[in-house]
């Protein structure tokens, strides 16, 4: 028998009895499957970072033409919901009940500052305490202002255009809509669970069992049982992926824009990392507790949060950005974000391959020299 | 035989940081012999057995199994061995088949051979009934005769068996060893770990270890021989006067054993006989006295309190 023959076989019979496994114990394949098609509309429809109709209350102390103007616009956007009739004194008490998310205060003698083209400032109380929307809600209540001082400027001027202004086309994701931002990274997210939990989980399982003293015993190298062992969370993995992509192509119009084959290598390379990094948690943990701890924890957070899915990797500080570049799903996310959405293709996309290339053999390497170290 | 024996050790050596598991043991086992190795649990047998299959390298001393050295060429006598460790043996979620299917397909063997092979040790083990059953579902005695059939799929010289009865039934336990000794007939070696001493008897040859020493090595018979040298005695009958042999000169022991006696005395000044006209002259009634052998139960005791060979 040749060698390679040899190793086939091996590898296909530890393989096989994997795949068994797998088969046998419906909870892995249902942690698999179900969850991308469970998972990816809740955070697909529930996780929304569009925010319109921003309840938002105007005291107007003013009360002329111009002052009930300017109200008009906030509802004539589209974006707000105006509660007029408003007190300005008790404007901190409606962001506290959470009746309003911003208040509109206009000052008396708005108008006649107008009039007399003096500066006409107006405040605007934003409920900061959750961030990401304060940023949109100011984002927004300031265009609507600076529209309607620009128009003003303009009928002074005696009609005509804005002499600058920019004419925005958002490319790629036009809507801005989250589903088609978050999709990638919940394929790396869900992609990088199942992987690497499934994978520490039944290596693992092998120890607490005591079995795998009689794979040792057996003629079976390292190589053999390791990789018979992951071949088959690979192609269940890929099939994951496969239903990830699908269901967000299938239900959020997710575009696949790049190259197939390229969509493919991406999703392999990864995996083959977080199997990699599933083999370490249990080579390392040898109980199936531990090593269901250690390969959720290792695998969600970094990919939860430092993948760049929810929180941008540029409004991370420095120290977390540093961090990120050791976590393959920021790759990920990065690439699939490129593939799916903008087209991009290898030309653009190496240095995401190359990085996590070098993260799969780095993190193999690693978990196949400890493994086999000590028996019992 | 006059071959190369089967098993050979000489000094071998185990430690453990400061603890010192096995310690400088040595001995040969014959083609198709087989051997036990008893002792107490932390004896050192489990280490001892992990080293002869390449498991555990030796920290001094040498071992060669089949005629391969165990600290130089492990992989070649992993592949010439059989090994049924002492946790574990099968994975419970796959069925019968499947089980045996991946040990052959791990040992190299596939297709038609391995079907065949498979189908021929179930046969063997009395199991090809059971080929579909899910392992976990069936009794321990039987799961033991799966893991002993895979075991011996692909025709080790010599196998090893760890506490293989270790929570089995009787009758399983007995079963067992009648497919032991078949295979033992085939020309295999085994080498057995018991804590059973019934079983013991069933060995050609026995080890016994205590504090990682080999303290005794022989046949049963012999061993007894040399450890018990007292002669063994059951009296059985009515108003046994029990008191009456203990004050007797060169009598070792009496003890109460349901309704009989057993006693153990000097052969020099005591036999069947003598104890028979004592006994009857205190007044015994349907007496009844035999000789019998010493069980290895005595020789444990003796050899292991002793710690050392007499």
């Amino acid at each position: 028998m040749t060698p390679a023959r040899r190793l086939a076989l091996r590898v296909g019979a530890m393989a096989w009895k994997e795949t068994l496994h797998i088969l046998r114990d419906p909870r892995t394949l249902l942690l698999a499957l179900a969850m991308p098609v469970l998972l990816l509309p809740l955070f697909g429809y529930g996780v929304s970072f569009d925010v319109d109709h921003v309840p938002i209350a105007v005291a107007d102390a003013d009360r002329t033409a111009d002052s009930r103007a300017l109200a008009r616009a906030f509802a004539a956007s589209g974006e707000f919901e105006v509660a007029p009739g408003a007190d300005a004194a008790r404007a901190e008490d409606l962001l506290r009940t959470g009746l309003a998310l911003a208040v509109l205060v206009i000052p008396r003698g708005h108008a006649e500052d107008l009039a007399r083209g003096r500066a006409a400032p107006v405040q605007l109380l934003v409920d900061g305490a959750d961030a990401v929307v304060a940023n949109q809600v100011l984002a927004k209540a300031e265009a609507v202002v600076r529209a309607a001082g620009q128009a003003r400027l303009i009928s002074l001027a005696g009609g005509g255009a804005a002499p600058v202004e920019a004419r925005v086309w958002t490319r790629f994701n036009p809507e801005g809509r989250s589903a088609l931002f978050m999709v990638p990274g919940l394929a790396a997210y869900l992609l990088a669970l199942a992987a690497v939990l499934l994978t520490a989980l039944a290596i693992a399982g092998e120890w607490e069992r005591g079995s795998m003293e009689q794979l040792f015993a057996a003629p079976l190298g390292r190589l053999e049982i390791i990789l018979g062992k992951l071949l088959p969370f690979l192609v269940l993995g890929a099939v994951q992926f496969l239903l990830v992509i699908a269901v967000g192509t299938a239900v959020f119009e997710v575009p696949v824009r790049g190259g197939i084959a390229l969509l493919f290598a991406f999703g392999l390379l990864f995996l083959v990392g977080m199997l990699g990094q599933g083999l370490l948690v249990s080579v390392l943990a040898r109980n199936q507790l531990v090593a269901t701890q250690a390969g959720a924890l290792s695998s969600m957070l970094p990919s939860l949060l430092l993948s760049g899915m929810v929180v941008p990797i540029d409004n991370m500080p420095a120290p977390l950005r540093a961090l990120s570049r050791v976590v393959p799903a920021r790759y990920l996310v990065e690439a699939l974000r490129g593939l799916l959405l903008r087209g991009a293709g290898i030309e653009v996309l190496w240095p995401d391959l190359l990085a996590l290339a070098i993260f799969a053999a780095a993190v193999l390497t690693l978990a196949a020299a400890r493994f086999r170290r000590r028996i019992a | 035989m006059g071959a190369a024996p089967a098993i050979s050790t000489r000094g071998l050596t185990r430690r453990f940081g400061a603890f010192t598991a096995v310690d400088r043991v040595s001995f040969d086992v014959e083609r198709g012999e087989i051997f036990g190795y008893l002792g107490a649990n932390g004896a050192g047998k489990s280490t001892t057995i992990r080293m002869l299959c390449g498991l555990l390298e030796p920290t001094a001393g040498a071992a060669s199994v089949a005629g391969r050295d165990v600290a130089a060429r492990p992989e070649a006598v992993k592949a010439a061995i059989g090994y049924m460790s002492q946790r574990f043996s099968l994975y419970l979620d796959l069925p019968v088949e499947e089980n045996l299917a991946f040990f052959g397909g791990a040992y190299g063997l596939s297709g038609r051979a391995l079907r065949l092979r498979v189908g021929e040790v179930l046969e063997r083990a009395g199991l090809r009934d059971l080929a579909r059953a899910t392992t976990g579902a069936l009794p321990g005695g039987v799961r033991q005769r799966v893991a002993l059939a895979g075991a011996v799929l692909h025709r080790p010289e010599v196998v090893f068996l760890d506490e293989p009865t270790a929570g089995v039934d009787p009758v399983s336990r007995r079963d067992f060893w009648g497919l032991i000794r078949e295979m033992a007939a085939g020309g295999t070696t085994v080498f057995v770990t018991t804590h059973y001493l019934d079983e013991a008897e069933h060995c050609r040859r026995i080890g016994l270890m205590a504090d990682g020493r080999l303290v005794a090595l022989d046949t049963p018979a012999a061993l007894k021989r040399a450890w018990v040298p007292d002669r063994v005695l059951v009296a059985r009958g009515r108003s046994l006067p029990a008191d009456r042999l203990r004050a007797g000169a060169g009598v070792r022991a009496v003890e109460p054993f349901g309704a009989a006696l057993h006693l153990r005395v000097d052969p020099e000044a005591w036999d069947a006989e003598r104890v028979r006209a004592e006994l009857a002259a205190g007044g015994a009634l349907d007496l009844a006295v035999e000789e019998v052998e010493p069980s290895l139960e005595d020789v444990f005791l003796a050899a292991v309190g002793a710690g050392a060979p007499p």
